[in-house]
């Protein structure tokens, strides 16, 4: 009787293990291998890269990049790849150490870290670090993908017209978006941009397109969340009377639900104005699996809530 | 509480116990008749403490019957009273010997419902006739070996028994002591109580107990102590390491059981 | 911010308010069972069934979606009472002794929890479930409907508590002897066991998986040196807690970046070391307080005998005499001397001399009496 217990039990086990698949397999076929971090960046590499390369991102959708840990198979998709793409400025936490040793073997380029530190947004923790988010400030955005454009070039120069006109079409994609997200914020008055969401990670975002940002965590969800910050956020939603704030879809909910409930006993009302996409992308195969959708669908929620639509 | 006055108190057959295929207890039978004050003896590891567990249902044997006055101990259990080891609980345990005395009457009590004060004099009665009545109050960890020995008596004896059934109730306690538990036992025997007690003092034996039974693993002897005390049951307990035991029954020398 | 207005924040500000209330419940429940965890020698137990926790609320996850905090803790619930069959199914078929196969439980489930939940960060429902919460806990976040859920899960399992008070009593005391009276004490100790994983389960959220185990032991180790009656210590320990999570609570929403968690339990590791020192009887000040008294007392007794000796043999026992002929009878004299000074007994003089006042020359008396009648030495 026990020991059929015991055996049954360890036969689930194993049973539950095996079915934890493992991630996309390495393609061998010619192209370059690249691997890049967070979605964006894969975005950006495959469509920069086009033919010529074979892209795997690891955080897929709705994964935190300041707090994911490589796996086995992450390492030897890295270990396997000829360029390696991430963000850097220490976006990737966990993954630091990993990254640099990789660095040194082989390609491995963190495109936050080729910006000119003096467009950066400082750390407001640490004093000689910046602000990772950089993808949300379109300018600087572009910057790093050009980065891209460049690694590609020095690696693989026999194919640089394929690059250049790649990365020429979707960096004209990218400023005509610049445009439009600073046409749909200036359907807002200045009080009006207030943007509150679960973590600081739309300052670029702010100080590009004209909003003060307020979030929850500090600018890395590794910190919880105290009770002093969530009254005076709530404190400052009531006095700012800010209709909506927003929920990311890497952060738990119950975060933003607890600020909900702090303001709603100050006797303000504020909604969920929707989720953002703040450190990764949507799913793959929806518009908002893209750099481009994400940052349009982002703009239009804000926006919308914000005017109380 | 039916009690048929021609069964005898305990009646023991065929019981076997094991423990990891070792042999405790081996195809033993006992009879012990009512009124008696019975006392099992044997070396270490002889089964003694086994026995009165395997009795009490406290753990399962491989084999054999048993019966209390006729019937299972289950059916039973209102008649049967049990004084454990000293050593079997921990007596830092927060709680005052009052306490412990009329846990003997939860039994009765049932589930949920808590001691009363029907079950307080019952107590403070028992603590009286082990002359601990002063103690009642105190916590459990200031007592003295025999005065945890007689805290224990005194919780069997709320339970109103017909039999009891003692694990080494002598052991470690003070002359005086030893003394009320023995008047105890005595009393308990005019009015009617058998009482079945693990003994470790071979000397005392003839003197405390009339009736008697060897055990190691298998039953050597049982029955009335003049009959069943004598050196070749003794030293087949106890494999030849006993010492000489005159027939007056004194001994310059103690046998350490 | 004075004490009192961070009191009044408890009653005017709805955050604090709330997480106050939910881990003031975590620690009612943990402290009133975690007393019988302590006295049953169940810790290894509590820290074993709080990191089994982890894979279950993981588990909980993925077999139903679920992000609600109920059917996780449920999740939680089983797999803890898995883990319980698991020891006793171990222990009896193998030659292990309890403790080891505890230590294995904790290990493998945690490494398993963990297994899953670096498994599920792929995952972005579970990201928004925020599973990971449940390793160290975040309480600043509790909502009302958490704590309606931890109410609900903690009061009946008191009330349980209460109802069969003395048969959990009879079960931790002595087993034995209630096995013998007929009850089910395997029963039993399976259901108060389940209470516990009730109150491990209850407290995941606020103070996380790794942590949980000292809400469950200090509350009621530091009850324990406070009184002996079990149904005090029970209270106080519940009282214990419940102090640990408010003050825990409050003093965390002083500053930023002060988690919750890790502050309760600070405090409460506080009121055990206080206890452990202080508690009246127990606590190890008192006890060295008693040991120093008593050895001034015997120190100074004795020089006073050996004072009075050697002057009883003058006429007038007050009589000085130089400080040397007494350290010559015992050359620890001069504590002993400076204690009768103290007490008026003897007095020095200028020259280095001392003698005995008749107050000394009295109690010197009384205590030969006391050593000839053989009565022990009064005071």
């Amino acid at each position: 009787m026990k020991m059929r217990f015991l055996t049954s039990f360890a036969l689930s086990m194993v049973v539950l293990l095996s079915a934890c698949s493992t991630n996309d397999q390495v393609v061998d076929d010619g192209r370059i291998r690249v691997v890049g971090t967070i979605g964006q960046i894969g975005n950006a590499a495959e469509i920069i890269g086009g033919e010529h390369v074979s892209v795997n991102a690891l955080m897929g959708a709705g994964v935190d990049p300041h707090l994911y840990v490589a796996t086995e198979s992450d390492v030897s998709l890295l270990s396997e790849a000829d360029i390696i793409f991430y963000n850097g400025l220490f976006l990737e936490a966990q993954m630091d150490d990993v990254l640099k040793q990789l660095g040194q073997r082989k390609t491995a380029i963190p495109i936050g870290e080729q910006i000119d530190p003096a467009l950066l947004l400082a750390s407001p923790i640490y004093e000689d670090e910046h602000d990772p988010h950089i993808w949300f400030d379109l300018e600087l955005w572009s910057i790093a993908v050009a980065a891209i454009r460049d690694t590609y070039i020095e690696f693989d120069p026999a194919n640089a017209a394929d690059y250049e006109a790649n990365a020429a079409a979707y960096l004209a994609e990218i400023a005509e978006l610049h445009e439009i997200v600073h046409e749909q914020a200036a359907r807002l008055s200045a009080d009006q941009r207030v943007l509150v969401t679960a973590h600081d990670a739309f300052s670029y975002f702010g100080r590009a397109y004209g909003f003060e940002v307020l979030g929850l965590q500090g600018i890395s969800t590794q910190s919880e969340a105290s009770t002093a910050d969530v009254r005076n956020l709530a404190s400052i939603i009531v006095e700012r009377e800010v209709p909506a704030v927003f929920i990311e879809s890497s952060v738990p909910v119950r975060n933003v639900e607890a600020l909900q409930e702090a303001v709603a006993a100050q006797g303000f009302e504020v909604v969920i104005g929707g989720e953002l996409f703040s450190d990764a992308m949507g799913s793959p195969g929806t518009p908002e699996g893209t750099y481009l959708g994400m940052v349009r669908h982002n703009i239009e929620t804000i926006v919308s809530a914000l005017l109380g639509e | 509480m039916s009690q048929s006055s021609k069964y005898p108190a305990v009646e023991v057959s065929d019981l076997t116990v094991a423990y990891q295929e070792k042999p405790v207890l081996w195809d033993v039978d006992l009879e012990v008749p009512q009124g008696v004050l019975m006392a099992i003896v044997g070396p270490n590891g002889a089964g003694k403490t086994t026995m009165i567990k395997a009795i009490l249902g406290l753990l399962t044997p491989a084999a054999g019957q048993i019966s209390i006055f006729g019937k299972s101990y289950a059916e039973q259990r209102r008649l049967v009273g049990y004084v454990p080891q000293r050593g079997s609980v921990d007596w830092d345990f927060p709680t005052s010997v009052l306490d412990v005395v009329m846990m003997g009457k939860y039994g009765q009590l049932g589930w949920i419902r808590r001691p009363g004060s029907a079950a307080r004099e019952a107590a403070e009665e028992a603590l009286e006739k082990v002359g601990m009545l002063d103690y009642a109050n105190r916590q459990i960890s200031q007592l003295s070996g025999g005065q945890q020995q007689r805290t224990f008596l005194a919780r069997a004896l709320t339970q109103d028994a017909q039999i009891y059934f003692m694990d080494e109730p002598f052991q470690g306690v003070d002359a005086t002591t030893e003394r009320a538990i023995v008047d105890l036992l005595k009393d308990l025997r005019s009015s009617g109580k058998t009482v079945v007690a693990v003994h470790h003092d071979l000397q005392t034996v003839p003197e405390y107990f009339d009736w008697v039974m060897l055990l190691n693993v298998r039953r050597i002897a049982s029955g009335p102590v003049p009959e069943v005390f004598t050196e070749d049951n003794l030293r087949t307990a106890y494999g030849g390491r006993v010492a000489f035991l005159s027939a007056n029954g004194a001994a310059p020398a103690k046998e350490k059981a | 911010m004075s004490i009192g207005e961070l009191f009044s924040l408890l009653i005017t500000d709805h955050t604090i308010r709330t997480v106050a209330f939910g881990t003031a419940i975590l620690g009612v429940v943990s402290g009133a069972l975690g007393a019988f965890a302590v006295l049953r020698r169940q810790a290894l137990l509590g820290d074993a069934l709080s990191h089994a926790a982890l894979p279950g609320v993981a588990l909980a996850f993925m077999l139903t979606g679920q992000k609600t905090p109920a059917v996780l803790m449920i999740g939680a619930a089983i797999v803890g009472i898995m883990a319980i069959l698991l020891l006793s199914a171990v222990t009896r078929v193998t030659r292990l002794k309890e403790d080891s196969v505890l230590g294995i439980i904790l290990s493998v489930f945690f490494g398993f929890g963990l297994m899953l939940l670096t498994f599920l960060q792929r995952n972005p429902d579970a990201r928004q479930a925020g599973l990971n919460t449940f390793l160290f806990g975040q309480a600043a976040t509790l909502l009302t409907r958490d704590v309606l859920t931890m109410a609900a899960f903690g009061l009946p399992a008191l009330v349980i508590l209460a109802i069969f008070w003395k048969e959990f009593k009879l079960l931790s005391f002595d087993r034995e002897f209630g096995s013998s009276l007929g009850f089910p004490m395997r029963g039993l100790d399976t259901a108060l066991t389940s209470l516990l994983v009730v109150a491990v389960v209850i407290g995941l959220q606020a103070v996380g998986v790794v942590l949980m185990s000292a809400m469950l032991v200090a509350p009621g180790a530091a009850a324990r040196q406070w009184t002996d009656r079990l149904s005090h210590m029970v209270l106080i320990s519940a009282l214990f807690g419940a102090i640990a999570g408010v003050a825990g609570a409050l003093i965390s929403s002083l500053g930023n970046g002060l988690s919750t968690g890790p502050v309760i339990v600070i405090v409460v590791s506080v009121i055990v070391v206080i206890s452990l020192f202080f508690a009246p009887n127990r606590g190890l000040f008192w006890r060295r307080l008693r040991i120093w008294r008593n050895r001034r007392r015997y120190q100074a007794e004795t020089v006073l005998l050996d004072f009075y000796r050697m002057a009883a043999q003058h006429a007038d026992a007050t009589q000085p005499h130089p400080i040397a002929a007494l350290l010559a009878i015992r050359p620890g004299a001069q504590f002993g001397l400076d204690v009768l000074a103290s007490r008026d007994l003897a007095r020095p003089d200028s020259e280095g001399n001392w003698r005995l006042t008749p107050a000394g020359v009295a109690e010197a008396e009384l205590l030969e009496s006391g050593f000839a009648n053989e009565n022990g030495v009064t005071e």
